[in-house]
């Protein structure tokens, strides 16, 4: 609809009677509500759109990449053997040797995507990302120590991850902080963070047994290889909490977007929420981290995609966890087949199509001189 | 609090003092036991020179700042006692420099003003939309809704912002120089649709300008700072006189009568003007006032002096 020159007056909106409407207006938003739960939202239609594409399309190479494999399986029988109706071999090697792997890097590619979004939209930086500020760094960190000194089970990995970078990301926040966290100080203490704890990696990595380096080095590139049920289960629990909370925290960040003075203005306890969508943004990034490696690039470019995508206009934060996950399962498709049999870690895979991406981000920084 | 909701409606009254308001930055106090009442249902501007304080009243006024003693009433409760939210359904501040997020719409933009009367299950109500729609008519920006903000000239951005301080539809709205970055005929019509919206709903509006002249035309109460303190306050008349802008501005100037208003009309007096005016004492100067001995500074080098020092 055409916005009008007319107000309509508020008491004939009040007693609509029709329960449940869509409406349109020329922006492309469409408000969609039902009077009688008293819930209203509204949505970009083209945002619309893209998810469901992008969910599609995440579905459509999952499926694919549970097809092929050594032992190839026609696409209808990997559909019947993820209802269960397939046959025995089918069922073992989808659901028990391929599914736990897909599914993994679905979830650990939209964390990563909704980490990104969260920090690049919170910093209003392109570059803020966990994988360039420094948390997939001290989660690396942590985890090379526990292979390297304590020589650690794969859970024990997986705790010295999360600790590792959740403690980074509480130093990073204590280093930017003045009087609130600004975008770019993030960003540049981030830098100088990630700087210092690939130090401390190398470090542990000259001092390792051969046998623990090879370990951590595999670990340090990403990978999805060999992943069970056992690895599906945390990143799924956390996903099931920390999805619904950004979603509610994305009214504030709508705010938030617009400077610390009006978000004040309009009712929002800025540090209180910046410093709740951080946390989250953490806690994605560290869960898939701890799950799958620092895989590089994934949480910096899938929003940035997913922006592209939606039209440009701000960043959204489920199309760039959709975005995030569809990048992630290609990605490991590719690792997988690319050089059939051997299988290349999917963290490569990322670091090749994203750090073109990151050298483009710094040359526009460097020549706008605005940091992106 | 659904009344808020339509400014047609019955309004609470909307009584915003100060009193005995410390305000600083960390340990640079800028002001110290300020007392002020802003008149409700009037537009009230707070002029000052460079750094004396203005912005930081409004910024404490609006809660943006936390006051080192003393407190800032709304509606007689103290403001930082108050939740948050709820003083945004009564009190719109649009700060000096807001940020516009890369890419944002200018309906998407001004939405965002809604903020406070929204909750997690309500989103986007009828009052949401009729209250964007009427901020963006009432701005004339309602043709550039579709419009990226980053494209939008600075007069038309700062009606959009003006559109956002709008859309949050509370009987009080503080504006942080909102002429700042605009040619002469934009700065006319930012004011004249606060004028307006004064007029027609009885808003509170309370503005910090730099421009003297305009600020006599707007204001129906005036406020004086210097050095962190109010120096003056009241009707632009009454406020507005050659001491005054001796004292508060260290300028030089004679007050006329504005020809199409009757508010005072500050005509700054050059030094180049002085000096003419010297030599020829006293053939056409009638002696008014004080002997100006300090003619050599520049009557506009912004630093107050007391009137005893020019004596």
């Amino acid at each position: 609809m055409s916005l009008g020159t007319q107000a309509r007056p508020a008491e004939t909106e009040a007693v609509g009677t029709s329960s449940r409407r869509a409406r349109r207006d020329g922006n492309g938003l469409v408000v969609v509500r039902s009077r009688r739960l008293g819930v209203s939202t509204r949505v970009h239609r083209r945002s619309v759109v893209v998810s469901l594409a992008l969910a599609a399309a995440t579905f459509a190479v999952l499926c694919w990449s549970l097809a092929v494999g050594d032992f190839p399986i026609p696409i209808g029988d990997v559909l019947a053997a993820l209802v269960g109706a397939g046959s025995d071999d089918a069922d073992f090697i989808v659901r028990t040797l391929r599914l736990p792997r897909g599914l993994t890097a679905v979830l650990v590619g939209a964390a990563f995507g909704l980490s990104g979004a969260i920090f690049q939209r919170i910093a209003r930086n392109p570059l803020a990302s966990p994988d360039i500020i420094g948390i997939n760094a001290g989660a690396a960190a942590a985890a090379v120590f526990v292979i390297v000194v304590v020589s650690g089970t794969s859970a024990q990995v997986t705790a010295g991850a999360l600790a590792g970078a959740t403690a980074t990301a509480l130093a990073i926040y204590l280093l930017a902080y003045r009087k609130g966290v600004t975008g770019y100080r993030l960003v540049l203490v981030g830098i100088g963070v990630t700087a210092m704890l690939s130090s401390v990696t190398s470090f542990l990595l000259t001092r390792a047994q051969i046998y623990d380096a090879q370990r951590a080095t595999i670990w340090l590139t990403g990978s999805l290889n060999g992943r069970s049920w056992d690895h599906v289960r945390p990143v799924t629990a956390a996903l099931l909490v920390l999805v619904p909370v950004s979603v509610a925290l994305a009214r504030h960040l709508r705010v938030l977007e617009v400077g610390d003075d009006t978000a004040r203005g309009l009712g929002v306890r800025i540090e209180r929420s910046r410093g709740a969508l951080l946390l989250v943004g953490v806690a994605l990034a560290a869960v898939s981290t701890a799950s799958a490696g620092p895989i590089a690039f994934v949480a910096l470019v899938a929003p940035q995609i997913a922006r592209r995508l939606t039209g440009g206009r701000t960043l959204a934060l489920v199309p760039a966890a959709l975005c995030g996950a569809l990048l992630l399962v290609s990605a490991d498709l590719l690792a997988r087949r690319l050089f059939a049999p051997s299988e290349l870690p999917v963290g490569v895979f990322t670091a090749i199509l994203g750090a073109p991406y990151l050298l483009y981000l710094l040359a526009r920084a460097n020549r706008i001189g605005s940091g992106g | 609090m659904d009344h808020h909701q339509d400014p047609r409606g019955e309004r609470r009254g909307s009584d915003l003092r100060a009193d005995g308001l410390s305000l600083a930055y960390d340990d640079r106090v800028i002001s110290e036991g300020l007392s002020l009442r802003i008149p409700d249902g009037r537009i009230t501007v707070i002029v000052g020179a460079n750094a004396c304080g203005k912005s930081t009243l409004l910024r404490g006024l609006a809660r943006l700042l936390r006051p080192r003693a003393g407190s800032v009433l709304l509606d007689g409760s103290d403001i930082h006692r108050l939740p948050t939210k709820e003083v945004a359904t009564r009190l719109g501040i649009l700060p000096q420099q807001p940020i516009a997020p890369e890419g944002i719409t200018v309906s998407d933009l001004v939405a965002r003003g809604r903020n406070p009367h929204q909750r997690f299950f309500r989103q986007w109500s009828d009052a949401d939309e009729d209250a964007v729609e009427r901020a963006l008519c009432a701005t004339r920006t309602d043709d550039l809704a579709d419009r990226c903000v980053d494209e939008l000239s600075g007069g038309q951005r700062q009606r959009v912002w003006i559109a956002l301080a709008l859309a949050q539809d509370t009987p009080l709205m503080l504006l942080d120089e909102p002429t700042t970055f605009l040619d002469l005929a934009h700065q006319i019509e930012v004011l004249d649709l606060l004028a307006e919206l004064n007029d027609c709903d009885g808003r509170t509006i309370v503005l910090v300008l730099h421009d003297l002249n305009l600020a006599c035309r707007y204001a129906d109460h005036l406020v004086a700072m210097k050095d962190g303190q109010i120096v003056a306050e009241g009707a632009p008349g009454s406020v507005v006189t050659r001491d005054l802008l001796a004292a508060v501005f260290g300028l030089d100037a004679e007050v006329v009568a504005d020809p199409v208003t009757g508010t005072p009309l500050v005509v700054p007096i050059p030094a180049r003007a002085r000096r003419r005016r010297h030599a020829a004492e006293p053939v056409d100067e009638p002696a008014v006032h004080a002997p100006l001995v300090d003619v050599g500074t520049s009557a506009s080098n912004g630093h107050a002096r007391s009137l005893g020092e020019r004596a």
